[in-house]
């Protein structure tokens, strides 16, 4: 193995196929993107060279609501590791606990992330259809018709609306993620940790919680960047609608790209969205790794 | 642990990565596609033998009205062995960016299928399409309605054959306005009358899918029609006249007071176009304006009770009752750059006049072509109203506006309607945003 390891040629040959196909798949066309959104182009014809105009579009003067798109994603990541995620730990550490019907729960809080998001979208718009909607119907039961709404037809709740139905998506996803880490984590400690006459939240606090530090700091990458890169169900759910309340920056681009024929301005909000990935994959790395080498 | 992390790391920006540059290759993609389409049609026809050549079309028929085309075009295949046609389907928002790169790339197939206006004239003014004038003269011009080739008229020559063209209807639920006595509108202050005694009796008295954003617009277009005149929303649409006057902020305004008045359910925003159509068939709406494409399923359900009238007229404006929103809509054309332009012409001259009945006959699309031979039984009902009342002896028409402006331009006229839906602009302020965002240039 270790002779392996030295052979120069044997890690060419193994990685470079891997190489190769990131490269072309993942690096090359980014740096397409990056060429696109310097042009003004439709898509179809030849595209002009404008520099940085699309970018000057979309940070300075913008008319399409790209900065308010940009500001409802950092809502859904804040609360999707605000919100989500402390949901996430807590089930997982009770499952982790060998609960009985551990099995039984850990697929139930996984369904929602094999459905099919479409599937999800049509079962949430029908709780909050305004006319036969669960949502209305349990309100009406309780006498509360006041509180009736017509959810997603509503741009004052409409965003509300559909966060909800992604936090409840990857709730699942998450605990998944997490609970493997805490499953990994050595029953010595636990037992030594109970011999010294520690409680439940204790050993959660002072041990479990930060035994998962990198499982941790995985999940809160995937959950913010999962938020900035959030699609499919606002798409199905309201298309950015209603009156561009629910606008995310990929759904924006979307319509840019595919309704609009902007190609060029579409991309430079493709790249907008891979840069802030990037930086805050990197950011929140750094937080955790800091925070490693005080510990 | 730091190469877990790394990992994880680079496994979550290659899977978001992949996502997000997705869409940048694909116009690379098509374009690609479309050369080789073309290389193996050609190849193709060459390697037969010297009579018998191979006509490629393109379309959009991926829907239902699918079936009437592929009868057509495999008759046509049966009858001229030495001519045949090869038909490539696409969808529909696919295929119009398919056509334009096939088209600006010279690699077009001899046999286009179109949209007569707007977005067939980028097309005719690069010569890539075949004026038919010389073409037509054998009996073919009388066989079409009158006014059939306006639309896909340019500069005076005719650059193609259209065979269905749309036209916008109100739908009136006949049994709804008797059981509470109203009077069906031709008006719009009747119109207002309806929609208040209805919403008093606790009926929604109207709908449209304006999540879908185009349903609302023509609604709105309609009213600009009625309130300006086919003339001047034409002169507006090809940026001769200003959007920003009397006429087009009025029409905002009358949308804006169908609103107020409670014509629409207050989920409006939220609701997709099958679902409004669906509260309309379902008998629990009296009133709904949409096109012909509409007809069929209403006929299906609410069989013998509806009828199809024209949009009410606006006391004191231009618009006539003469006028109606539609117009020749799907035409094929034959590609300049064709190796066989006589076969093909031919071709679509049978491919257009069967298509025209053929969708008239199953509701799917009016004619553009004459149908006195057609068995008039066989003709779906409403749709016959609506070419009898709405169509025939029509004074002027305009398409939906959607048609008409391209991409950019389009999506802005729909975020504008959308947004006199949903009250958040004045009609003022309407009219002056689609003159300083789509009449700009």
């Amino acid at each position: 193995m270790e002779k392996m390891l030295r052979d120069k040629k044997a890690i060419f040959l193994f990685t470079f196929p891997t190489f190769l196909l990131f490269t072309i798949i993942v690096v090359l066309p980014i740096f397409f993107s990056i060429h696109y959104s310097t042009l003004d182009w439709d898509g179809f014809s030849k595209g002009v060279f404008v520099g940085f105009t699309n970018y000057k579009n979309l940070f300075v003067n913008n008319t399409d609501g790209f900065l308010q798109s940009v500001a409802n994603s950092l809502v859904l990541a804040l609360i999707s590791v605000g919100i989500q995620l402390p949901i996430s730990l807590l089930l997982a550490l009770i499952l982790a606990r060998g609960i009985k019907g551990e099995r039984f729960f850990r697929t139930v809080y996984f369904i929602p992330v094999i459905i099919s998001t479409v599937v999800i979208g049509q079962l949430w718009m029908k709780i909050y259809n305004s006319d036969y909607g669960m949502l209305n119907g349990v309100l009406r039961a309780v006498g509360l018709d006041s509180l009736t709404n017509a959810w997603l037809a509503d741009s004052k709740t409409a965003l509300a609306c559909v966060f909800a139905a992604m936090l409840w998506q990857y709730v699942g996803y998450h605990m998944l993620l997490l609970y493997a880490g805490a499953k990994s984590i050595s029953p010595d400690i636990y037992e030594a940790a109970r011999i010294d006459g520690a409680s439940e939240l204790k050993i959660a606090f002072h041990i479990t919680i930060p035994l998962m530090k990198s499982i941790l700091c995985v999940c809160i990458i995937f959950a913010v960047t999962g938020s900035f890169k959030a699609f499919d169900l606002i798409y199905v759910m309201t298309g950015g609608g209603p009156l561009h309340s629910t606008e995310v920056p990929t759904t924006l681009m979307y319509t840019t790209i595919f309704s609009r024929y902007q190609y060029g301005y579409g991309s430079a909000m493709a790249i907008f969205i891979i840069a802030e990935c990037l930086v805050f994959t990197l950011v929140i790395k750094r937080l955790f790794s800091n925070d490693q080498d005080e510990a | 642990m730091k190469a877990k992390h790394l990992f994880a790391g680079i496994l979550s920006l290659s899977v978001l990565l992949t996502t997000v540059t997705a869409c940048a290759g694909s116009p690379n993609a098509s374009s690609a596609q479309s050369t080789e389409n073309s290389s193996q049609a050609g190849t193709a026809s060459q390697s037969a033998p010297a009579e018998k050549i191979t006509l490629t079309f393109w379309n959009n028929y991926t829907n239902d009205t699918q079936h009437t085309m592929e009868n057509t075009i495999k008759q046509w295949n049966s009858d001229h062995p030495n001519i045949q046609i090869e038909a490539s389907s696409t969808e529909n928002n696919a295929y119009k960016t398919k056509i334009k790169t096939a088209i600006a790339a010279d690699s077009a197939p001899d046999i286009i299928y179109t949209w007569a206006g707007g977005f067939t004239e980028p097309f005719v003014k690069a010569g890539k399409i075949l004026p038919l004038d010389d073409y037509l003269n054998d009996g073919t011009k009388d066989k079409l309605l009158s006014g059939a080739l306006t639309n896909i008229t340019f500069d005076g020559k005719v650059y193609g054959l259209t065979y269905n063209q749309q036209a916008g209807a109100l739908y009136v639920n006949n049994d709804l306005f008797e059981q509470n006595g109203v009077k069906v509108p031709t008006t719009f202050d009747e119109l207002l009358t309806a929609v208040k005694t209805f919403k008093s009796k606790g009926i929604t008295p109207m709908t449209v899918g304006e999540k879908d954003e185009w349903p609302g617009m023509w609604y709105y277009d309609m009213i600009a029609l009625r309130e300006g005149g086919a003339q001047l929303c034409l002169d507006a649409l090809n940026k001769k006249e200003s959007y920003d006057q009397t006429a087009f902020a009025e029409a905002a305004q009358k949308l804006q007071d169908l609103v107020d008045a409670g014509a629409f359910p207050k989920d409006v925003l939220g609701v997709t176009r099958d679902e409004s159509v669906a509260m309309f068939t379902q008998g629990k709406i009296p009133m709904y304006f949409g096109g012909n494409f509409d007809a069929q399923v209403i006929d299906d359900s609410l069989k013998g009770k509806v009828s199809a009238v024209k949009f009410p007229t606006i006391a004191g404006a231009k618009g006539t009752d003469t006028e109606y929103l539609g117009g020749g809509a799907d035409a094929l054309c034959v590609s300049a750059n064709s190796k066989h332009k006589d076969e093909a012409v031919q071709a679509i001259k049978y491919l257009a006049s069967e298509f025209s009945s053929g969708m008239y006959l199953t509701g799917g699309g009016l004619p553009e072509w004459k149908y006195d031979s057609l068995d008039q039984s066989k003709i779906d009902p409403l749709s016959k109203e609506i070419m009898e009342n709405i169509v025939k002896g029509s004074t002027g028409s305009v398409p939906a506006w959607d048609l008409y402006l391209t991409g950019d331009d389009a999506q802005t006229h729909l975020d504008l309607v959308q947004s006199l839906f949903g009250k958040q602009i004045s009609p003022q302020d309407f009219a002056k945003q689609m003159q300083q965002k789509v009449n700009k240039s």
